[in-house]
């Protein structure tokens, strides 16, 4: 069986056969195979358990599938060391719904985290983490401890964070999950547009009006097995 | 400069993560401090006995006494050819009648014991200092070796016997100090490293988000390490203040108790280059100790 979705445009990820099971006979994911083209947004929707976020978690190494290959940009991360994990992240951005964003640490901080790990030098990570903030609007709010910003700014901090190192691949698990919907689709639009400039976006959701909205590429999950939907 | 920057990023992330962590921070300290106050109170225990065999070995002669039949040109000769032996730094002779001054002297009031004596029945002897490097049995044997069967050489004595006993017995408190230490500093990096683990428990959030952006296993693991080490420095400070702390005091409660213990001279607190391997010690203790905690970290992230 051929990777499903396959589309015109040149594929960045490619799964084969790929299969995920914590316990012998019991598959979080059982033989998936997609395709997923460079620029691309895709919706990976289906029921809470059906393996949206182990997909996921497999697209960025945080685990090594059981079965099947994993093709990144040419390279097969199934097989990725250890020490080659952190270059392959730097790759790719990841929000989740939850921020994630460091409470000790400044927004501007926050954002300049992903350039400050790659060795970039203060000066350039604060000025490049001050052009991401601009474009996710909360440029004036840089100097500020997440906590004292709202779940949709957060967000829109957390997704700054994920784009601010020109990823590849933006990976984003229920990112509007904890958002009202007139904030849900702010930061959708952010997302989005990050498409619109060439990072290969997957957005895992159950939120069926975003899919519709968007009107992509949609990927479904049930009990481990992907079928394609719409549209 | 990248290295410049990452490494102020990296004293900047430990100082942080020790301030937003006191108290686990205090427990690490602490715990390298005591462990530290212990195995100092045994290394200046040892430091004064080593201070004793010092100067006993200083004073340690051997004595060639010599036959009966030599003149004091034969003596001369004899102290000559002794003192080109390896090993011997000096030669002096002893003739027959500063023997029996030495003796009237020792013998104090007794000293009348020898009136009766016609003839000085003590012989001439040769009293043969020993190089500071051979001061030990097998010095002192190589010695006696070279030297017995010279003629006019009847008979060798030396303190030896007691040097070496004492040496033993150091030796021994020695191994038990060494012994101690090893089982203290493996108690004491398994508390450091949990103690760090809490640290780390603490901060797994930061961690699994550092591991997202794609920092390295260095780069994470790099500023925990230097907690270790600033815990471990601390630590072995905080030791050297409460040991200097309590030399002072014994000395100043016990000086003159301490002072017969030891023999002549006075007790001595640690010198600067034994200093500085405290601190050294301390701090690898801290860094040791945290480095099976970041391993944790790593693999959690």
């Amino acid at each position: 069986m051929s990777p499903q979705g396959e589309t015109s445009r040149q594929a960045l990820v490619r799964m084969y056969h790929v299969s995920k099971s914590y316990l012998p006979g019991a598959y979080a994911l059982r033989d998936v195979n997609l395709s997923i083209g460079k620029g691309e947004l895709i919706f990976l929707t289906g029921p809470s358990g059906a393996g949206k976020t182990t997909l996921l978690r497999l697209l960025f190494a945080a685990e090594k599938p059981s079965e099947g290959s994993i093709i990144i940009g040419g390279r097969n991360i199934a097989r990725l060391s250890d020490s080659a994990v952190p270059t392959l992240r730097r790759r790719i951005g990841v929000v989740f719904q939850d921020f994630k964003l460091l409470q000790r640490r400044t927004v501007e901080e926050n954002v300049g985290l992903a350039l400050a790990v790659r060795g970039e030098p203060p000066r350039q990570v604060r000025s490049r983490a001050f052009r991401m903030l601009k474009q996710v609007g909360l440029q004036h709010r840089r100097h500020h401890a997440p906590v004292s910003l709202s779940g949709g700014e957060q967000q829109r901090v957390a997704i700054a964070r994920a784009l601010v190192g020109e990823p590849e691949l933006l990976l984003a698990d229920e990112p509007t999950g904890n958002l009202d919907p007139e904030l849900t689709l702010e930061i959708m639009d952010l997302i989005a547009a990050a498409a619109a400039r060439g990072t290969t976006v997957v957005v895992a959701t159950h939120d069926h009006s975003l899919v519709e909205r968007y009107a992509r590429r949609v990927l479904h999950l049930q009990a481990g097995e992907l079928a394609e939907a719409g549209p | 400069m990248t290295s410049l920057w990452r490494a102020l990023y990296f004293v900047r992330t430990a100082i942080d993560g020790l301030r937003s962590n006191p108290v686990t921070s205090a427990v690490a300290v602490g715990t390298i401090a005591t462990t530290l106050v212990v195995m100092g109170v045994f290394g200046l225990a040892l430091k004064q006995m080593s201070g004793i065999v010092d100067r006993v070995g200083q004073d340690l002669t051997v004595s060639a006494y010599l036959a009966h039949r030599l003149d004091d040109e034969a003596v001369r000769e004899l102290a000559t050819r002794v003192s080109t032996v390896e090993g011997v730094a000096s030669v002096e002779v002893v003739t027959r009648d500063e023997a029996l001054r030495r003796f009237e002297g020792a013998a104090g009031d007794r000293a009348g014991l020898l009136d009766g004596l016609v003839e000085n029945p003590l012989p001439a002897s040769l009293e043969i200092a020993l190089a500071s490097e051979e001061r030990t049995e097998a010095g002192i044997a190589r010695l006696v070796e070279a030297i017995e069967g010279l003629p006019g050489i009847d008979e060798i004595g030396h303190g030896q016997e007691w040097v070496d006993t004492y040496g033993r017995v150091l030796d021994g408190l020695r191994g038990v100090a060494a012994a101690l230490g090893l089982v203290f500093a493996l108690a004491a990096l398994l508390i450091v490293s949990n103690t760090i683990r809490l640290a780390v428990y603490a901060r797994r959030d930061e961690i699994e988000i550092l591991a997202l952006v794609g920092a390295s296993r260095g780069f994470i693991g790099t500023p925990f390490l230097l907690e270790g080490v600033l815990q471990g420095t601390a630590g072995s400070l905080l030791a050297l203040a409460v040991l200097w702390a309590g030399f002072e005091l014994v000395t100043a409660l016990l000086g003159a108790t301490l002072a017969f213990l030891i023999g002549h001279g006075d007790p001595v607190f640690f010198d600067a280059p034994e200093i500085f391997a405290f601190v050294l010690a301390g701090a690898g203790l801290g860094c040791v100790g945290s480095l099976s905690a970041v391993g944790s970290a790593w693999r959690a992230a």
